[in-house]
């Protein structure tokens, strides 16, 4: 089986005016099976920096831990908060290190930078092939229909409020399309100093 | 020479000098040997009743048949040989439910009696004679109720009111005089019922004649002796 | 010649909305095969009558015989039956004809669109061996998975499977629907390599058909 089809799970995330969003489904699963309903796939980097890791889960959960041990490492020796950039750049480098064995994993970063707070969002395959300049970026088993959503729907300097309301049905109608997805969602604006998470109910089934 | 219809009627594929095709003639004379069908055609419906000819007493009379079912829409009376009226409307069953799975709608009744005629323009390629029924098809298409009537030679008219068969000359004419556009249901039935019993050498009741109605709540049903009976009481 | 293959896939994207009282299609009008552009203006959209159009996307030389089949048999319909094929006919017929090449099937995705007699809008849409399904609107080809579930959120209609043909809400007028269309072949060209060029869209109403050509990208 496809490692990429196995646990199934979708992220998304989109540039707004001064600020930007980022959301994952909760569906767990084993192949056709449901193992949960309450599996969020982004994780917190920082303040106002978040990942979100669709994928094989056992890689996702790995990956994000090494990240983390990677992102306090470097803020302590740097005695600062790391970039998005800087992020993304070691996200790509850790996950080009697996070459020829790599994690089954694909990447959301978004985030504001720490001293500009200039929103950035970027996507990543498995290797850490990505593309910086996009207004959105999209993962997961969800991935076409999330594009197309995000092409149709996005337009540009998006409020916080309509930036949620954009991503909300962005990713609630991709996910009704794909069964190994679903199972509710969460989403998180991030502005500058400030983080508002919400979950929002999709199809069960 | 070759001046004596007998130099002429036997091919069936051979016109005579004066242009006539004497088989084809003769099988529509057989017709005027058969059992008395009249049908008609009202706003509402249309209306077939057929004389069924009981020549013994110990002849079971429902395994004469002379109305069939062609599809939920149409029906079809027949005079004449009822062997061949069998093939022909087997033809319409197959023609119309063949339509049916193509197109997922219902076959006009012009349809069905083109396709039938098709059939019946047959003889001589692969039929040695033309067949000897006359057909009536009444039933309902998306344009409304109709009535269509085919002969031997494959000429299918359609007819507000037509009788085919022994009766038919006496029985046109009356029909002529009772039909009118604004017919019911129920004078139709009457009047069909009326006219055969005219017609009929013997006595009528439930047992010889067969009625059906195509209508667009009931579409095709052939009515039972009892709902036979209720319609002679009408006319007694 | 060892290596032939009958089949190739032509790309480009089709798609329809059923409404009340009209029915709208729309196609893109790229032909490529591979990376290959082979045409930039072929709309995959093809009249059959007064009442019902044909759109169809997948390898192109199959929908070609296809329309071909169904233009003789639309023909053939007027001259035995004396009117023509109505748009539910058409689309019952969709079904022998795909399922009678089962074992060597028509490479394409079609889409029926038309008015029935009062009319309402209709839209059918089939799998290559003749599968139907009657959705209020519908999207096939190469750009389906990127535009489908937008069309699904902008028309806001609960999709279940039915055997009879349905119709979007009325607060979906024929407007709206070019509109959303045009939106959606937009997004498709952004990011579908295989659907580009030109959009066209054919507005069918009781007063008479109404065709719009729009500019998408070209790369």
């Amino acid at each position: 089986m496809n490692p990429f089809n196995y646990n199934g799970g979708v992220c998304v995330a989109m540039k707004g005016k001064n600020c930007v969003a980022i959301a994952s489904d909760h569906r767990l699963g084993a192949g056709r099976l449901t193992v949960s309903t309450d599996f969020p796939k982004v994780f917190e980097m920082g303040p106002a920096l978040f990942i979100g890791l669709p994928g094989l889960t056992t890689d996702s959960l790995t990956v994000v831990n090494k990240l983390k041990f990677r992102v306090n490492l470097y803020e302590l020796r740097e005695n600062r908060k790391i970039r998005p950039h800087t992020f993304k750049a070691m996200v790509e480098s850790m996950l080009y290190e697996r070459r020829f064995g790599p994690y089954y994993v694909a990447s959301v970063i978004a985030g504001l930078d720490p001293e500009t707070d200039e929103p950035f969002v970027t996507a990543m395959d498995v290797l850490g092939a990505g593309e910086v300049n996009e207004p959105f970026a999209v993962a997961g088993t969800a991935e076409e229909s999330l594009l197309g959503l995000c092409e149709a729907l996005w337009e540009p300097d998006l409020a916080p409020e309509d930036l949620f309301e954009t991503l909300s049905q962005v990713i609630l109608n991709a996910v009704d399309f794909d069964c190994l997805g679903g199972a509710g969602a969460t989403i998180h604006v991030i502005e500058k100093d400030k983080v508002t998470t919400r979950t929002i109910k999709t199809r069960m089934d | 020479m070759f001046m004596s219809r007998s130099e002429y009627d036997r091919g069936i594929n051979t016109y005579s000098p004066e242009g006539r095709l004497f088989q084809v003639e003769y099988a529509i004379e057989a017709i005027k040997l058969g059992s008395t069908a009249i049908g008609i055609q009202t706003k509402e419906g249309c209306v077939l009743a057929v004389e069924k000819r009981i020549t013994s007493p110990l002849l079971e009379a429902s395994s004469i048949e002379k109305i069939w079912k062609v599809d939920e829409h149409i029906g079809c009376a027949v005079s004449g040989l009822i062997a061949d009226a069998r093939t022909l409307v087997d033809k319409a069953r197959v023609e119309a439910l063949s339509h049916w799975f193509n197109y997922n709608e219902r076959m006009s009744v012009e349809s069905v009696a083109q396709a039938v005629s098709n059939l019946a323009i047959g003889y001589g390629t692969t039929l040695s004679r033309p067949f000897g029924v006359a057909m009536l098809f009444a039933g309902i298409d998306h344009r409304k109720p109709q009535l269509w009537h085919m002969d031997p030679s494959g000429t299918f008219i359609q007819f507000d009111a037509k009788a085919i068969g022994s009766g038919s000359e006496g029985a046109q004419q009356s029909l002529q005089e009772v039909y009118n556009k604004d017919l019911t249901m129920q004078e139709a039935l009457k009047h069909a019922t009326t006219i055969l019993k005219q017609v009929m050498e013997e006595k009528i009741n439930s047992v010889n004649i067969e009625i059906a109605t195509v209508t667009p709540d009931r579409m095709y049903h052939l009515y039972t002796p009892a709902e036979v009976e209720e319609v002679l009481k009408t006319i007694t | 010649m060892g290596d032939f293959s009958p089949y190739d896939d032509n790309g480009g994207t089709v798609a329809a909305i059923a409404g009340q009282d009209y029915v709208l299609i729309a196609c893109d009008s790229r032909l490529s095969t591979g990376s290959t552009i082979l045409s930039r203006f072929t709309p995959k959209i093809y009249p059959l009558s007064k009442m019902t159009v044909f759109a169809c996307s997948g390898f192109h030389a199959d929908v070609l015989t296809l329309i071909k089949n169904l233009e003789v048999r639309m023909k053939l319909f007027i001259h035995e039956h004396g009117e023509e094929m109505s748009t539910k006919a058409v689309m019952a017929l969709m079904l022998p004809t795909l399922y009678g090449r089962r074992f060597f099937p028509f490479y394409v995705r079609p889409i029926v669109a038309g008015l029935d007699r009062d009319g309402k809008g209709l839209v059918a849409s089939y799998d290559p061996v003749g599968t139907p399904e009657f959705f209020d609107y519908v999207i096939q080809g190469s750009g389906e998975n990127l535009v489908h579930p937008f069309l699904h959120n902008q028309i806001g209609a609960k999709r279940t499977l039915s055997d009879v043909p349905v119709q979007a809400p009325p607060g979906l007028t024929l407007d709206k629907a070019v509109k959303l269309l045009k939106d959606a072949f937009l997004a498709a060209a952004e990011r579908d390599v295989y659907t580009g060029d030109t959009v066209t869209l054919v507005a069918m109403t009781a007063k008479g058909t109404e065709t719009m050509e729009y500019q998408l990208r070209r790369d």
